[in-house]
């Protein structure tokens, strides 16, 4: 009797395990598999259509790394890495702590929704429309500067200067009202609320609070904040490739772009891999704190 | 954390003009032009709205013309083809993980819990190749199948980890009544989690259907021209060098419609799916 039990409790475990857990693990899998097998292929001499498996070690990577293209890239990634996520998050705090000292409910719902519907928006939408307003002649920006009576010199995403800098203008706005989202629900925990209330007590000023009290107090919010940020501007391609598609020149060319022309233009597979694993291992540091922390608070 | 300072107020409607006309404008731009015929644009001035709209950009966009070769309409069919069958699969693999890895305490499960972890922001770039080769050997690569495989793989960590986060809040009170009543795990995930949880699977749903619908990369290197996405038109109508920037603003807000609807009339979800991403489920 107690052995049919048993044997019951092992078949149900089996049962829901096979329920649950295989059908994640299956694709889980797949996907380690997918990147196992990329890293397999920059170490190989895979340079035209058809595969070749010979194993070359490193060739492909020296190649890559002796390429002038691949320190601008690599440069390019650090601005959007600082400018992207270091502007929104500041900017992001502010707004979200005027929000909450708002006195008007109805001004912060509106602006919560218009800040936020561009997170519903893909890149090649927004990139196509701010192509239009940046639009050196006579686009929308220079249009309203001439109204104004501003005569400026701006040629924005066509100067090779300060194109990239102008690209990453476009995802700061894309990515503020989503920032500002969830710095906001750090804000609404009830100790940080009381906190507040003690500090304002004490006689301490608004800005006062906001740097002694509050942001040390939503430090975890700010850690995953940076590091979605971080990593959607690591991957940064669509914006790049729809507004100015690396130019001029190659002056706002990103990792990724180049890794698409690689692979899907220019057929050198083993390094268009090398690329995607260097990518792969930026991300990778970038969110194994995220991880950690993650794991912490999933099994605490 | 209110205040009344004047100062504060005065400040709160700076930064509403300010905001105001920073997120109207784009959209207020990409409306009158989409609507303007292609002489007004290259005289007039780009902020002033038409006088004469042209709604037949739309019709030009939708179903083709000769300055508008890529008509929108079977791409927007095989964007949601692919979108809706991605999303459905993605949310219900993801809610099976997503409950197997809020329930499960072993050293496996952790184990697992990192992989996904660090699969759920996976740059495509990493895993494009394999994938093209693997839809080229098995013919999938001409089919829906090929890119809701892909889209698959790339989203069922995300979709897991959101729900989740959400099965994790789920008093386990219910459950352990319904253990009592003799309900096995999968009665019990079917039976009380599930149906508790709809509104999670609501917005991990927009999530991931927002995700695949405005997915550029993988579209634009795995579509074939029967699978073709509308991300990929719209590129495709940027990219020609006649550039028809009336057409080009009617097929952004076609585009962008579906994502933008379910974000107007399902917001609350959008926005409690954005949490759940930021681990406050």
């Amino acid at each position: 009797m107690a052995a049919a039990l048993h044997n019951h409790r092992t078949w149900q475990n089996l049962v829901d395990n096979l329920v649950f857990l295989v059908p994640l693990l299956f694709f889980v899998i797949l996907l380690y598999a997918t990147l196992a097998w990329t890293f397999y292929v920059s170490f190989t001499d895979w340079k035209t259509v058809t595969a070749n498996y010979q194993f070359t070690g490193v060739k492909w990577y020296q190649f890559l790394v002796a390429q002038p293209r691949f320190w601008v890239d690599v440069q390019n990634n650090l601005k959007w890495l600082i400018l992207g996520v270091g502007p929104t998050v500041v900017v992001a705090i502010l707004l979200a702590y005027l929000l909450e000292l708002s006195p008007f409910p109805a001004v912060e719902s509106y602006i919560r929704t218009l800040i936020l519907y561009p997170v519903a928006m893909s890149f090649i939408v927004t990139g196509t429309i701010w192509s239009w307003m940046y639009e050196p002649q006579r686009g929308v920006f220079k249009t309203l500067l001439q109204a104004v009576g501003i005569k400026s010199q701006l040629s924005f995403t066509t100067d090779p200067d300060l194109a990239t800098y102008w690209l990453i203008l476009i995802f700061v706005w894309q990515y503020l009202g989503f920032a500002v989202i969830i710095l906001q629900s750090s804000f609404r925990t009830t100790e940080l609320q009381e906190m507040v209330e003690a500090a304002t007590v004490d006689g301490a000023s608004k800005l006062r609070i906001l740097v002694s009290v509050i942001v040390p107090n939503i430090r975890s919010g700010i850690l995953v904040l940076v590091s979605l940020l971080l990593i959607s501007t690591l991957k940064v391609f669509d914006i790049v490739y729809i507004v100015t598609f690396g130019g001029p020149g190659i002056q706002t060319d990103v990792l990724a772009l180049n890794m698409w022309i690689t692979f899907f233009q220019q057929h050198l597979v083993s390094a268009g891999a090398g690329l995607g694993i260097i990518i792969f291992a930026m991300a990778f540091i970038i969110v194994v704190p995220y991880t950690i922390y993650a794991l912490r608070k999933w099994f605490e | 954390m209110k205040s009344k300072s004047r100062t504060l107020k005065l400040l709160v409607f700076l930064v509403l003009i300010l905001l105001s006309f920073a997120y109207l404008l784009p959209i207020y731009v990409m409306g009158t032009t989409s609507v303007k015929s292609i002489d007004e644009i290259t005289t007039g001035n780009y902020l002033i709205p038409t006088g004469n709209p042209q709604f037949g950009n739309y019709r030009e966009v939708l179903f083709g013309s000769s300055r508008f070769r890529s008509n929108m309409v079977p791409r927007l069919l095989n964007s949601t083809i692919i979108s809706f069958s991605s999303t459905i699969l993605s949310v219900f693999i993801g809610g099976l993980g997503g409950y197997y890895l809020s329930r499960t305490r072993s050293t496996f499960a952790k184990v697992l819990f990192v992989l996904v972890g660090i699969a759920l922001y996976l740059p495509y770039q990493a895993v494009i190749i394999p994938l093209v080769i693997l839809m080229a050997k098995t013919r999938l690569a001409l089919t829906y199948w090929g890119m809701i495989l892909s889209y698959l793989i790339l989203n069922i960590p995300l979709a897991s980890v959101l729900m989740g986060t959400f099965f994790l809040s789920v008093p386990r009170e219910l459950e352990e009544a319904a253990e009592v009543d003799g309900a096995s795990k999968v009665q019990r995930f079917f039976m009380v989690v599930s149906p508790i949880s709809l509104p999670a699977y609501a917005s991990v749903a927009i999530i991931i259907f927002t995700q695949v619908w405005n997915e550029f990369f993988l579209a634009l290197t795995l579509s074939s021209p029967k699978t073709q996405t509308v991300q990929v038109v719209m590129a495709e109508a940027k990219g020609t060098t006649i550039v028809v920037y009336n057409l080009q603003m009617a097929a952004a807000l076609i585009t962008v419609a579906v994502p933008l609807a379910f974000f107007l009339i399902l917001g609350r979800y959008f926005i409690r799916g954005i949490l759940a991403g930021a681990l406050k489920g």
